[in-house]
């Protein structure tokens, strides 16, 4: 997997937790592991189709979402993992998304993405296309969320 | 069909001719397409300068609302007389069900018809009537989120009554004192604290309890930091818990004698920002009926363009229905046009921002000069 596709979407997730928060994310040791990806409590799966093909999930304990959740609806104490936090977690998503595929485009891929599915539970496992993802930690001051990349490209796809 | 600049696409916005790459020929684009974010970036890459785009067919539902609108209108300053003649001549001894019925009854039927557009109009206010135009305005939210709640319409009626009545105290109290827009003596304080008290007195015995509880309880907080009583909790009457939240509302998006209206995402970060003050699932309904960009607020989408919400769509308080008014750029559109962004093919679009007081003001003035016939 290539820099220029997995950037995109650490660099928009990076930019819009900085956004929401007001406090700055710090990414850890990068891994590849295999499918399927083990997910945490809270999973948002994006499916992306196009110039790339695959999947990103975004994943983090049910206490990190809630602080983000919080966050999102203007600090309103949030304690349980109900509509209102859902909701926030799925525009989080978009809000990635947005961005992202304006990195992505900068970088010469055209993509379609789905919208962000949510999946809740322990024990979520997503297999994916790709056999071999790209793991992307990122601590922040909430907790930490795990970005998976499992993306190939487009058969003769250069970018530009 | 007209020609559009390529960077003043906007999302939604449908083909009326193929786009073709420069040079090679190739169809990028075919007519009939609605575009989308990423079609509007991948258009933006090639050296295409215009674009021919249809022009917007109005939707039944559109249509219906242009009809439906002034109708509500004038229901909404028909509620509003109604309310001030009732409470004006007021007359313990001689009210009857039937009235008490007359007056929330058509109100009730606007909001079952079509709640965003009833909510639309509570924007419009007239200064000088403040008082029983806000009555109307805290009895429509009220029915709102009684209508979450799962109320029946008996149950509805009754909160919308109460919800029309809460201020009914405030004629004790001299206009010169609540129309006052400096500091209040401390006398003067007392007794604006008092009309909680005293709407309880006016209302008859024969009033249900909850109708009375409404008109004493609307002030108190659910942390017992109210008044005048302090309750705190469960011990304040719940119709009172929900009026409090649609009075406080109200009032915010108000200009009122002693302060400028905020706008209405303000005005919920207002509330969130003292939630000890209500009931907590209420203020979660609360907040997923008026959501977290409400209507009549002005936002800016990450792409740039800039609309205002005209409608929320159930449990999603961050996709709003907006209305588009000016471009990327900040050129105000020929013809505005609407953007649901809970639509999938939208997903991509996001409130980056709500404009501030003075924006909203500035594009609110904009947009009535170019388009006069539209408030």
């Amino acid at each position: 997997m290539k820099a220029e596709f997995i950037n995109p979407f650490v660099g928009a997730a990076y930019d819009i937790i900085k956004m929401v928060t007001q406090t700055q994310a710090s990414k850890g040791e990068l891994a590849l592991a295999n499918s399927p990806i083990r997910g945490n409590e809270v999973n948002v799966v994006i499916g992306v189709t196009g110039d790339l093909a695959g999947q990103i999930i975004l994943c983090m304990s049910e206490a990190t979402a809630l602080e983000f959740a919080t966050k999102m609806l203007m600090n309103l104490a949030t304690e349980t993992f109900n509509e209102l936090a859902k909701s926030a977690i799925c525009e989080l998503g978009n809000m990635i998304l947005g961005n992202a595929v304006t990195n992505l485009g900068d970088n010469g891929y055209f993509c379609t993405l789905t919208p962000p599915t949510l999946f809740i539970g322990k024990d979520v496992a997503v297999s994916t296309q790709v056999l071999r993802f790209l793991v992307v930690p990122l601590e922040t001051e909430f907790g930490a969320i795990t970005i998976n990349v499992a993306l190939q490209e487009k058969p003769g796809k250069g970018g530009y | 069909m007209h020609a559009t600049k390529v960077d003043q696409l906007i999302p939604g916005m449908v083909l009326a001719q193929d786009v073709l790459i420069p040079r090679t020929g190739v169809t990028l684009l075919s007519v009939n397409t609605k575009l989308t974010v990423e079609m509007i970036r991948r258009i933006g890459y090639f050296d295409i300068n215009t674009v021919y785009v249809a022009a917007q067919e109005k939707s039944d539902k559109e249509k219906n609302e242009e009809i439906l609108a002034p109708v509500m209108a004038e229901t909404h300053d028909k509620s509003v007389a109604a309310v001030e003649n009732f409470i004006t001549n007021y007359d313990q001894d001689r009210f009857t069900q039937q009235i008490l019925d007359g007056l929330v009854g058509d109100l009730l039927e606007q909001v079952e018809m079509d709640a965003d557009l009833l909510l639309n109009l509570t924007h419009m206010k007239s200064y000088d009537n403040y008082l029983f135009s806000h009555a109307v305005n805290v009895s429509i939210m009220s029915i709102i989120i009684g209508e979450q709640l799962g109320y029946s319409k008996a149950e509805l009626g009754q909160l919308g009554v109460a919800a029309l009545l809460h201020d009914i105290g405030m004629l004790r109290i001299s206009v010169k004192t609540w129309r006052n827009n400096g500091s209040l003596t401390p006398d003067e304080y007392q007794e604006v604290r008092n009309h909680p008290f005293y709407g309880a007195e006016y209302l008859s015995k024969k009033m249900t309890e909850d109708i009375r509880a409404v008109a004493a309880q609307h002030h108190e907080r659910y942390d017992g930091s109210g008044y005048p009583r302090g309750l705190k909790g469960s011990n304040i009457n719940y119709k009172a818990r929900i009026v409090a939240l649609a009075d406080v509302y109200d009032a915010l998006i108000s200009d009122r004698p002693y302060r400028a209206r905020l706008n209405p995402q303000e005005a919920i970060r207002l509330i969130v920002s003292d939630q000890e003050g209500f009931d907590p699932q209420l203020l979660k309904v609360f907040l997923l009926t008026m959501a977290v960009y409400p209507i009549g607020t002005y936002v800016k989408l990450n792409t740039g363009e800039i609309g205002k919400v005209i409608r929320i769509t159930k449990n999603q308080p961050f996709r709003p229905i907006l209305t588009i008014y000016s471009d990327r750029q900040g050129k105000i559109l020929e013809v505005p046009i609407r953007l649901d962004l809970n639509q999938d093919e939208n997903h991509l679009l996001y409130v980056k921002e709500t404009l501030t007081g003075a924006e909203h003001e500035k594009i609110a003035q904009q947009i009535s000069n170019s388009f006069p016939k539209q408030k």
